[in-house]
């Protein structure tokens, strides 16, 4: 049970940054970023404000192209978002289309993929109730509390079966409570589909809780500045996890990278 | 609907026929000059004589039908158009400021330049009615699709939604509710159209009909008509209100 | 914005041109269309010798006389039907019925008991400002946030200070809203009704410019009445801005 379940990436790294610069206009945002991530692994980067790891998290999801540099992804270069990777953005609010049911919401990826009508039903019904939400599908989001709504947001992305799952401060706008739950279930999620998790957070706790690495940028232009490996045991555990005495260290140890690079 | 607010609704007909009956009474007790304001009972009378004897009904449906036509024509063009023009940042930036301009303008004051081009024909009343409904759908229809969430699109592009896709499943629900608006601005428009069109080119309808009640001191012929034209424009707004509270569902159903 | 506002320039810009072109092609001895240039004439012309000016004397008198008759009529079924919730309720239905009773049906009634002239004109604009100002009205005095009122009792106001202090200017915005809106529709009613029936002001001048059949000054009228539109369009949102400074924009953007 306390033994590390650490998969150690094999040969080809999933999503693989080289030599990335982004600028717009005349400010470099990112600069000659180089960055492996290899599969099955849940990698969390955190960094101060304006360090550009959502601007990274972006790049990872092909929705903006960098200016020099390349992003790969299973090997290939991307040019434009791609149907396995899956992108949870942190406003649920404005994510989600208000005038579809969170059922509807689900369906909307699985249009997209050209999933045949008949099959649907079935398939949103799993989703949903992976991610605890059976009961619920016939109601908008607008009907629903904010931990619920990321919870469609998280079905909709787990309906692509997605390779990659990019997640940009996922739970960053809940209360303590649901943002727990929500990381265990995530956790739970990711260890049954094996599916490597890109993970923003502001939060340095959850980034050693959920990481098995973790990534601290520096700002002004976004440059690695701290790798760490998180070698604390699977499942992890809301309390015994935070309580061991490596969770304390990796947790002192980013706080001080934080308090250097913003200060 | 709760009780006490069923209640108020009952207690509002009940106002509503009272001033009907104050109406009755002023005018049997001639506080008005009958000329200028017959009771309720006459306006009725002649309204049922005007179906059954007269040939109101036709008159009802010409009126109907020029409405009708006119503001479908403009509905799709106006979507279209406005689809496209708010789509586009490129084409906004070029039409609007012409748009802006044209928007205030009295779309009556067109008649006059549509009589000189088609004459005093029904082609000239569906162009104006057409033309003057158009103007509220596709403000509103460009104000919608520009003011899609961009979060929204970039969800489309992620799940590697076509085009065709973006445009149905996304931009065209979220700008729904303006589009609806505009659509029932434009359907008010039609009929007020509709009826100055028919007073200035004699075609006949329900504006020709009361304006020859009002030029023949025919009082309750032109209340009858009135009235009519009051349902008319009710039952429109109501017909519209049914089409939005079906197609919205989502916006009244929230925590 | 600013560095392509000769944007919005080029399509009217081009189709002038075309439309010129066009009919000096032809020859212009048209009786539904004019060039452009003739147009232009023609409005200078109606201009100088007054007519166009005394035209839109009359309808903005008109317009104006029934936007402060129907405007303040309903500024005060607004609020009292926004204060006191009981008559709001009660006169529901009534209101439900009247409001869509399309402003020119009123027109024959008006023609029969004023006859031709401004005050039918007057009558008809004040019937259709009327609503829109009473209805955003109505709304301004139920958007008050409570909390205001709570306050208002905290501070033990008087009812008089309460309606000055903090129900009016709340309320303000909403209701110059409301007034910009009717007077609209104000203009749009007036020249209605003057094409429609009425033999004064520009309404009339571009109909008897039609039926005269003299269209580069019908299409004057068309300008000049386009004109007028947007000039107190724009006149009312500057003025609303002056007033109101970030509230009213904030209010507009909505």
């Amino acid at each position: 049970m306390m033994q590390t379940q650490l998969q150690q990436g094999g040969s080809a790294p999933v999503i693989s940054f080289d030599r990335v610069t982004l600028a717009f206009g005349d400010r470099t945002v990112i600069n000659e970023l180089s960055l492996d991530v290899a599969g099955g692994q849940i990698v969390c980067i955190i960094g101060p404000s304006g360090c550009g790891k959502t601007t990274a998290l972006r790049m990872a999801g092909g929705l903006i192209r960098p200016n020099g540099g390349s992003v790969r992804l299973l090997g290939e270069t991307l040019t434009a978002p791609r149907r396995d990777v899956a992108i949870v953005f942190q406003d649920y609010g404005k994510a989600l289309l208000p005038w579809r049911t969170a059922a509807a919401n689900v369906s909307l990826a699985l249009e997209a993929a050209g999933v045949p009508r008949s099959e649907r039903p079935a398939r949103i019904r799993l989703l949903l109730a992976k991610v605890g939400l059976t009961g619920h599908e016939d109601k908008y989001p607008t009907e629903m509390s904010g931990g619920m709504q990321q919870r469609i947001q998280i079905a909709r992305c787990l309906a692509q079966e997605p390779a990659v799952l990019l997640m940009d401060e996922p739970f960053g706008a809940l209360d303590a409570m649901t943002r727990q739950g929500l990381q265990d279930e995530m956790l739970s999620i990711v260890a049954e589909t094996g599916t490597t998790v890109f993970f923003v957070t502001h939060d340095l706790e959850e980034a050693v809780y959920l990481g098995d690495r973790v990534i601290g940028l520096l700002a002004n232009p976004g440059r690695i500045g701290i790798d760490l490996s998180v070698d604390l045991p699977r499942p992890r555990n809301q309390l015994e996890t935070r309580e061991m005495p490596e969770f304390l260290r990796l947790r002192r140890q980013l706080f001080d990278f934080i308090e250097k690079a913003e200060g | 609907m709760n009780r006490s607010r069923f209640l108020w609704l009952i207690a509002s007909f009940v106002t509503a026929a009272g001033l009907v009956w104050i109406w009755q009474v002023v005018a049997d007790n001639r506080l008005v000059n009958p000329v200028f304001l017959p009771g309720p009972d006459r306006a009725w009378m002649a309204l049922v004589r005007g179906f059954t004897t007269g040939d109101l009904d036709v008159k009802l449906l010409a009126t109907v039908e020029r409405m009708f036509w006119g503001w479908l024509v403009a509905s799709l063009v106006g979507v279209a158009l406005g689809a496209a023009i708010g789509t586009s940042p490129r084409l906004r930036a070029y039409l609007s400021p012409m748009l802006e301009f044209l928007r205030p303008l009295p779309a009556s004051a067109t008649i006059p330049v549509a009589i000189a081009l088609l004459g005093l024909s029904d082609g000239m009343v569906l162009a104006v009615v057409a033309f003057g409904a158009l103007w509220p759908v596709l403000l509103a229809t460009v104000h919608g699709f520009s003011a899609v969430e961009p979060r929204l699109y970039e969800v489309g592009r992620a799940l590697g939604l076509s085009r065709a896709a973006v445009i149905g499943k996304i931009a065209l629900p979220s700008a729904s509710p303006d589009i609806l608006a505009g659509m029932r601005l434009g359907l008010t428009v039609a009929l007020i159209l509709s009826v100055v069109c028919e007073m200035i080119a004699g075609r006949d309808g329900l504006g020709t009909w009361i304006l020859l009640a009002a030029r023949s001191f025919r009082a309750p012929d032109l209340y009858a008509g009135v009235i009519l034209l009051g349902l008319l424009g009710y039952a429109t707004a109501v017909a519209i209100g049914l089409l939005e509270a079906r197609l919205l569902v989502w916006r009244s159903r929230s925590r | 914005m600013n560095s392509s506002w000769w944007k919005g320039l080029v399509v009217p810009a081009a189709l002038i041109a075309t439309a010129e072109v066009a009919m000096r092609i032809n020859g212009s001895t048209s009786m539904s269309l004019a060039a452009p240039s003739d147009i232009a004439a023609a409005l200078a012309a109606a201009l100088l010798d007054g007519s166009m000016l005394a035209a839109t004397r009359d309808t903005l008198i008109s317009a104006g006389a029934g936007l402060a008759i129907g405007g303040l009529l309903g500024l005060a079924l607004g609020i009292l039907f926004g204060l006191v919730r009981p008559v709001d309720h009660l006169m529901e239905v009534t209101v439900e019925v009247i409001r869509p009773v399309p402003s020119v049906a009123v027109l024959p009634i008006a023609l029969l008991v004023f006859g031709f002239g401004y005050t039918m004109e007057i009558a008809i604009v004040a019937f259709s400002c009327l609503w829109p100002v009473m209805i955003y009205t109505r709304s301004a005095m139920a958007g008050i946030e409570p909390r205001l009122m709570e306050v208002a009792r905290a501070l033990r106001l008087s009812p008089w200070a309460r309606i000055s202090k903090i129900v009016f200017p709340a309320a303000l915005p909403r209701i110059l809203v409301a007034f910009r809106l009717a007077a609209a529709i104000a203009l749009v009613v007036a020249v209605t009704v003057e094409i429609a029936i009425n033999p004064l002001g520009l309404g009339y001048g571009i109909l008897v410019a039609q039926q005269g059949l003299q269209p580069a000054l019908m299409l004057a009228y068309l300008v000049w009445i386009g004109i007028v539109g947007w000039s107190l369009n724009t006149l009312l949102s500057l003025a609303q801005q002056r007033l109101l400074g970030r509230a009213a924009r904030v209010e507009v953007a909505r």
